[in-house]
């Protein structure tokens, strides 16, 4: 009887190979993060890329660096640390069981991701004009050093993938507002925004190390 | 289980707060131009603070199963062997490839 009962107790969103919930979400959260260890090593790539050459070319950046607007780079890290405290407050919401709050937070976040995106967006516009791209379109004739090219092919490389990931961070939170919305979240349940919170302060992190390295070096 | 902490709105602020405040550092220390070498290590090393602030706080690794953290520790250390290890080769050529 004893044992009927507890398989009854077990809540429906836990899946029959999990013990418990809490099981469960130990288990995402650890594929989350051998996730994100792929990520970082992703990013790494480019990291290196970015040291190897500015070890060649050290008078390099420093020129081309004066091309980005370090204004902007500030604003836009601000919006990002910012949605990264939303991000944290939803997912404390949803531990509070307070859906209302969840869905707040994650469209304050998702606004937050968009003025980056636009911002971005404004700056690459902005180059572009200025026939500052990357490899072998570069025609921009304001810095003396033949290989000004190289700069601009990491910088939208790195800014790029990084763009890309917030881009694919918009769609998984509206995603989550959609689930939200339909009930699917509690303070028993939350698995889906603990784990896309990870991804988005990743994210974050990205960002913190690309601000300083490409927007403040003069 | 470590897995539910749960901040308090304060704390999360305060996190928050720290970090503006380190990114206005980050960028007042360009104002009082820092000589070469240092300049980029006073600029990465803040940057380090900050995101280390931002995995321990608000993804939550200082609560967390250590298991995590050890996986976050593996994936710098890789990344460094990978910088490491092709610096060993680029720093000491005698001719870098020359159209690159």
């Amino acid at each position: 009887m004893s044992e009927t009962s507890a398989v009854k107790d077990k809540q429906e969103h836990v899946k029959h190979y999990f013990v418990d919930s809490d099981q469960q979400f130990e288990a995402s959260k650890m594929g989350m993060w051998v996730f994100l260890v792929t990520e970082i090593l992703f990013f790494g790539g480019l990291f290196a890329a970015y040291i190897v050459y500015r070890s060649w070319y050290p008078e390099l950046y420093l020129m081309a660096s004066t091309e980005l607007d370090a204004f902007w780079g500030t604003v836009n890290t601000v919006v990002l640390i910012g949605s990264s405290l939303t991000v944290a407050m939803a997912i404390r919401s949803a531990q509070l069981n307070q859906i209302k709050g969840l869905i707040i937070n994650l469209w304050i976040t998702i606004g937050l991701a968009c003025v980056f995106m636009v911002i971005k967006f404004f700056e690459y516009m902005y180059k572009f004009q200025k026939g500052i791209l990357p490899g072998e379109y570069y025609t921009y004739d304001g810095i003396a050093h033949e290989q000004a090219n190289i700069f601009f092919s990491i910088y939208y490389m790195m800014t790029g993938l990084h763009g890309v990931h917030v881009v694919i961070g918009i769609g998984l939170m509206l995603w989550l507002v959609v689930k939200a919305k339909k009930g699917v979240f509690s303070s028993q349940y939350y698995t889906h925004v603990e784990i896309t919170g990870l991804y988005w302060h990743l994210v974050d992190v990205i960002w913190i190390f690309l601000f300083p390295l490409l927007y403040l070096i003069d | 289980m470590s897995g539910h902490h749960i901040s308090s709105a304060k704390f999360l602020w305060g996190i928050g707060t720290a970090l503006f405040f380190l990114t206005f550092v980050t960028v007042a220390v360009t104002w009082i131009q820092i000589p070469e070498p240092w300049n980029v290590v006073v600029a990465v090393a803040i940057a380090v603070v900050k995101a280390l602030i931002v995995v321990a706080f608000f993804m939550n690794l200082w609560w967390d199963s250590k298991f995590n953290t050890l996986l976050f520790i593996m994936s710098i250390a890789f990344f460094l062997l990978l910088i490491g290890i092709t610096l060993l080769d680029t720093l000491y050529r005698v001719d870098p490839v020359p159209s690159f």
